[in-house]
């Protein structure tokens, strides 16, 4: 009897699993000339981040250049993923798609299969097989636009604007990855205001909104009136703080005031605008490149808001903002374009000087 | 350091230990409950999960929050009492049921919520409704405890008048001697005709029923749409605080307000400038302090019994 409810219980959690994981490969039938992609998601869709922006980018290929696609979730347990990579890696796929976390992996499941290509979608790690072709996003560069932004904000005489020059942070971890953003938004901050406070607070996880909107609670309470959230699904929490709160949020990844557009458009409007990282646009590039033999593989390319990889979401929230505030960041991009400003990274810094940067802005 | 009490003796502070607390709270009563009655209900987190997605559903279906609550507590009802109909009349391991709802929780809810809205990060797109904040006449317009009692959502006050509930449960009626009969000493409760079944199989569904609440509290309370994995760790605190408060309803309220305090105490010290790694171990912290005290003062126990 114990094994039977063992063995039921066991199937419900399999169907449910596996009904999750299954995406749809119905895509035609095999043409011997057809371009065939594969995009291999270390973790699982739906973090209104780079994963479901790397699909969508996957979409585009699929609708736009008529390539056989396939996305396939590996799940958060990395010891599947290098079975899942070899295995795809002896299909007759032509390009496969992945990232992140997978970098190493991928670097050395390619050198072991020099006739297939591969497109890593996000990686700061320089080194890259010849038949790897890996790009990274400037996020300092973006953040350095948010930077400005929510300084303009805050030092502006808009609505929920108050008198207190202070900007908030909130990061899901204390990582060179998360204070990549964090370097660029002081700096940012910064440009427009040499004086100005920036509290910054982390998470240590990114599926907790609870403690995100607890967090930004805390942040408004204290002088901040404009907060930059860098934290997935924690950082949600943040947006539901400003509406409490009566205070603005800047949204990441995504163009997050999309999000509550239409259920709740209140919260809509107090997200001033999203730094988005065009992952979809750069993997709709690269294979396109690819097609016509241009596609520089070997190489790690670092695209930032002069490639318009990056940029500030400029929505209709974004549009209502006063106009010398839109004619400053306009100005300050054309300046990162033309390589006036160069912003400041935290790869290859040390904690130490994060922590400088950290005390310098405290208020 | 002064800045430091500056932090910790403000009504804000007071104010948000209570909110980051409620859900615990209402886990960890559900947890003391199952564990009186010896079905231990490890499953809180996922029932909390489960309840979350169930309220966000059925009230944006439904256009009314109440509803929206009640079918939190119904869907948290109904995996309790899956559980408890596994464990209990199949036998299944206490342990691995809860397990089972747990893994259940975190695949499921994605699943229905991507069916639901195509999208498996959030249910942002769902018109949801959100539970009401009320004011406490009279009360809020007393300085200082009018900022902390006043204002909160409606089922944290739920969650105050619960602990008296399972004080009033457990102790003075029939039904909660025989849930606490039936923990300490099934054969003799079976000895004198309790219906050990039916006793956990309440016991069980009262849990779920509370972490129904929690979950409610997470996607209609604290934030206003469900995302996936919202529960973060919540049902495993409640477990936790359930065991520091040697299963006593006063001890799991205070230790669940002292894993409510460490928590809000992370957030706010944040902004002293004290190192991130050094503020998250806080509730952990706290933890394993408040269980070295109870070790400390079981062995003492012990020692004086000898």
């Amino acid at each position: 009897m114990k094994k039977t409810a063992l063995f039921v219980t066991v199937i419900l959690i399999l169907s449910l699993v596996l009904g999750a994981c299954s995406g749809d490969d119905t895509s035609g039938e095999d043409s011997k000339d057809e371009l065939k992609v594969a995009l291999l998601i270390p973790g699982t869709l739906g973090d209104k981040s780079f994963f479901d922006s790397a699909n969508a980018g996957l979409e585009l290929v699929k609708k736009e250049l008529g390539a056989k696609t396939k996305v396939i979730e590996m799940g958060t347990d990395s010891t599947k993923w290098e079975p899942t990579f070899v295995d795809v890696s002896e299909g007759d796929w032509d390009i496969i798609i992945s990232g992140n976390d997978t970098t190493e992996l991928m670097n050395e499941i390619a050198k072991e299969y020099p006739d297939k290509r591969y497109i890593n979608f996000d990686t700061f790690i320089e080194e890259t097989p010849d038949n790897v072709y890996s790009m990274f996003y400037s996020t300092n560069e973006v953040s350095y636009l948010a930077g400005a932004l929510a300084s303009l904000v805050t030092t502006s005489e808009m609505e929920l604007a108050n008198s207190e020059n202070t900007i908030g942070f909130l990061g899901g971890a204390d990582t060179p990855g998360i204070n990549d953003f964090l370097v660029g938004y002081i700096e940012g901050a910064q440009y427009v205001d040499p004086e100005i406070k920036v509290l910054v607070s982390y998470a240590g996880n990114f599926t907790d909104p609870a403690k995100g909107k607890e967090l930004g609670i805390v942040q408004y309470n204290s002088g901040v009136d404009i907060s930059f959230n860098v934290a997935g699904g924690t950082g949600l929490g943040l947006m539901d703080a400003a509406n409490e709160e009566d205070a603005y949020a800047i949204g990441v990844d995504s163009d997050q005031a999309m999000l509550f557009k239409d259920s709740d458009p209140e919260k809509a409007e107090r997200i001033v605008s999203s730094a988005v990282k065009r992952i979809d646009i750069a993997i709709f590039n690269a294979v396109e490149k690819h097609i016509a033999g241009e596609l520089e593989y070997g190489t790690h390319n670092e695209m930032g808001v002069a490639e318009e990889a990056v940029e500030l979401a400029k929505n209709e929230y974004y549009e209502e903002l006063p106009q010398e505030i839109k004619d400053r960041i306009k100005e300050i991009e054309e300046k990162i374009k033309s390589g006036e400003i160069t912003v400041g990274t935290a790869f290859g810094i040390s904690t130490e000087k994060i922590e400088e940067l950290r005390e310098s802005v405290r208020p | 350091m002064n800045s430091f009490f500056d932090t910790i003796f403000t009504s804000d502070f007071v104010f948000s230990t209570i909110r980051v607390t409620t859900p615990i709270l209402f886990a960890a009563l559900g947890a003391l409950i199952s564990n009186k009655a010896g079905s231990p209900n490890i499953g809180l987190e996922g029932i909390m999960l489960m309840s979350a997605l169930g309220g966000v559903v059925f009230s944006a279906y439904t256009g009314s929050a109440f509803i929206g609550l009640l079918g939190a507590v119904l869907v948290g009802l109904i995996s309790a009492s899956i559980l408890a109909y596994f464990t209990l009349k199949l036998k299944t391991d206490v342990i691995l049921g809860g397990i089972a709802i747990n893994f259940f929780a975190d695949g499921g809810t994605i699943f229905l919520l991507y069916y639901l809205t195509g999208d498996k990060g959030t249910s942002s797109s769902l018109p949801s409704k959100v539970l009401p904040n009320i004011d406490l006449p009279i009360i809020q317009n007393i300085p200082v405890l009018g900022d902390i009692i006043s204002g909160h959502n409606i089922l944290t006050y739920v969650a105050i008048i619960l602990i008296i509930g399972v004080w009033y449960l457990l102790n003075k009626t029939a039904t909660g001697l025989r849930i606490k009969s039936v923990g300490e000493n099934e054969d003799a409760a079976k000895s004198v005709g309790v219906n050990i079944m039916k006793v956990r199989y309440l016991a069980m569904a009262l849990s779920g029923v509370f972490a129904g609440l929690g979950g409610a509290f997470l996607s209609m309370g604290y934030v206003s749409w469900f995302s996936r994995g919202m529960s973060a760790g919540r049902g495993w605190i409640a477990l936790a605080a359930e065991a520091m408060g040697r299963g006593t309803v006063l001890g799991t309220t205070l230790s669940s307000i002292l894993f409510g305090a460490a928590d809000a105490l992370s957030n706010t010290l944040q902004l002293l400038g004290i190192p991130s790694e050094l503020i998250s171990i806080i509730p952990y912290l706290a933890t394993v302090i408040g269980l070295l005290i109870y070790a400390i003062n079981n062995t003492k126990k012990r020692k004086l019994k000898e």
